[in-house]
């Protein structure tokens, strides 16, 4: 175990080849679907939150079930979708970096719709009668509370980069852990893991629990400094 | 300016039932009555952040300033919270430093206490003019000093705006001190209304003199 541990340490110091695009990969793939599903699940969230309109109840139920989907689920939703039978096989996207981050909006943005929902729906009353009382018109309204978000909207990005970077059910079936292509940290740690090569498997590892040290530290950082 | 006559029902319940109303500019005018007759759903009516039974506005034609009894901080400093409502750093300045919150100006208002937070959404609606301006209980929060320089302010913010102002109060003290005419309600229903001095020293319901001995005259 601590040669292993030694090792792996040398080998992120020598900056191996492959766990670099396999970092790359991860980075790619979590960042692009953890910002699309921000950019798509925070309008759609703060709207679920602020206004009522019919239907509003059966679509939070629906977005609290996907919430809980199982990414495996997920994954096979879309291996079918993409696969050799599925529908929209011609894009050929089945196996590539575009088709896990499809896979991945599609499990983040119902914890950031959740999370926007959740506190839009505590505050807008509130902030809706002081700013109806002021005289503000809708524009004005929507801009103070999307002020309003921005602790949220940080709080929603942390889960969602943590669901992100450490999810394997999905990708792994889309992706299909393909070396130089579509392999990421977590479905690399599986693979390495399997074939017994503990080493390379624990400095992926070590890596995974860093960067989302660091990035939780960051956003943690700016969220503080939002509070004040 | 005229408020038409309306009708509130919660849950098929009747919970307020008004007359129409004479809101005269220039003046202030006091509704009482204990906790449930009614005052903040005519007050958040007037308003328009509620609606009376039939849908309608009550009031046609008047821009309306409404202070709700619990007003929302913004999330930025004091000073921009108070100038979100109109950009006269001069007048914010002034109604800061008349409420006491000046030293505050820089200050996060989601830190400020409940008596500066009140203080604070006060100097913010009084920013504007309006041609009605509702104030629900602006200084249930605030201490015996701030609540004077409140009263102060908002009895100067009406003669020179000329605006009508009304005032929704649990205090008597305030009510006499403040308002030029006053409204009684009780269970929904308006009671009384007639000149503040008159109601208050000779009122001629037994429900006004009830609700008044209870509270002290």
């Amino acid at each position: 175990m601590g040669s292993s541990v030694r090792k792996a340490i040398e080998l992120i110091l020598s900056a191996d080849p492959e766990l670099l695009n396999i970092l790359s990969t991860t980075a790619r793939v979590c960042l692009t679907s953890s910002v699309l599903a921000l950019l798509i699940g925070v309008p759609v969230g703060i709207l679920f939150g602020a206004e009522r309109f019919p239907g509003r109840k059966v679509l939070l139920v629906l977005n609290r079930t996907l919430i809980g989907m199982p990414p495996v689920v997920c994954g096979l939703l879309f291996y079918m979708l993409f696969s050799g039978v599925g529908p929209f096989r011609h894009l050929h996207w089945l196996f590539t970096v575009k088709l896990m981050i499809l896979a991945q909006v599609v499990l983040i943005t119902p914890i950031i719709i959740g999370v926007m929902e959740t506190f839009v729906a505590d505050t807008a009353p509130a902030l809706r009668e002081t700013a109806k009382g002021l005289g503000f018109g809708r524009l004005k309204e929507y801009r103070l509370l999307i002020n309003e978000c921005l602790y949220s909207i940080f709080s929603a990005y942390l889960l969602s980069f943590a669901r992100a970077i450490a999810e394997v059910g999905a990708v792994a079936m889309v992706g299909g852990a393909i070396a130089w292509k579509t392999n990421v940290m977590t479905t690399a740690i599986m693979m390495y893991t399997n074939r017994g090569s503990f080493t390379l498997g624990i400095a992926l590892g070590l890596i995974l629990l860093s960067l989302s040290l660091l990035v939780n530290i960051i956003l943690s950082v700016m969220q503080g400094r939002l509070s004040r | 300016m005229r408020t038409t006559a309306f009708t509130k029902t919660y849950n098929k319940r009747v919970v307020l039932s008004l007359p129409e109303l004479t809101l005269p500019e220039g003046n202030i005018t006091a509704v009482i009555g204990s906790n449930g007759s009614g005052k903040s759903t005519f007050a958040k009516i007037l308003a328009g952040t509620e609606r009376a039974d039939d849908k309608r506005p009550i009031l046609y034609n008047a821009s309306v300033g409404y202070l709700p009894q619990k007003s929302f901080p913004f999330r930025m400093s004091t000073e921009k919270n108070i100038l979100q409502n109109g950009n006269d750093p001069l007048r914010a300045r002034a109604l800061m430093k008349e409420l006491g919150i000046d030293a505050l100006a820089g200050q996060s208002a989601k830190k400020l206490s409940g008596g500066e937070a009140a203080r604070m959404a006060l100097c913010r609606i009084l920013m504007k003019r309006y041609d009605l301006l509702i104030l629900d209980e602006p200084a249930a929060a605030m201490d015996m000093e701030s609540t004077l320089a409140a009263e102060r302010l908002i009895r100067q913010y009406c003669a020179e705006t000329g605006c009508a102002v009304l005032l929704i109060t649990h205090s008597i003290g305030q009510a006499r001190r403040l308002s030029d005419q006053l409204l009684f309600l009780q269970g929904g229903k308006l009671i009384e209304q007639g000149a503040s001095a008159q109601l208050l020293s000779a009122p001629q319901c037994e429900e006004t003199k009830r609700f008044l001995e209870f509270y002290g005259r």
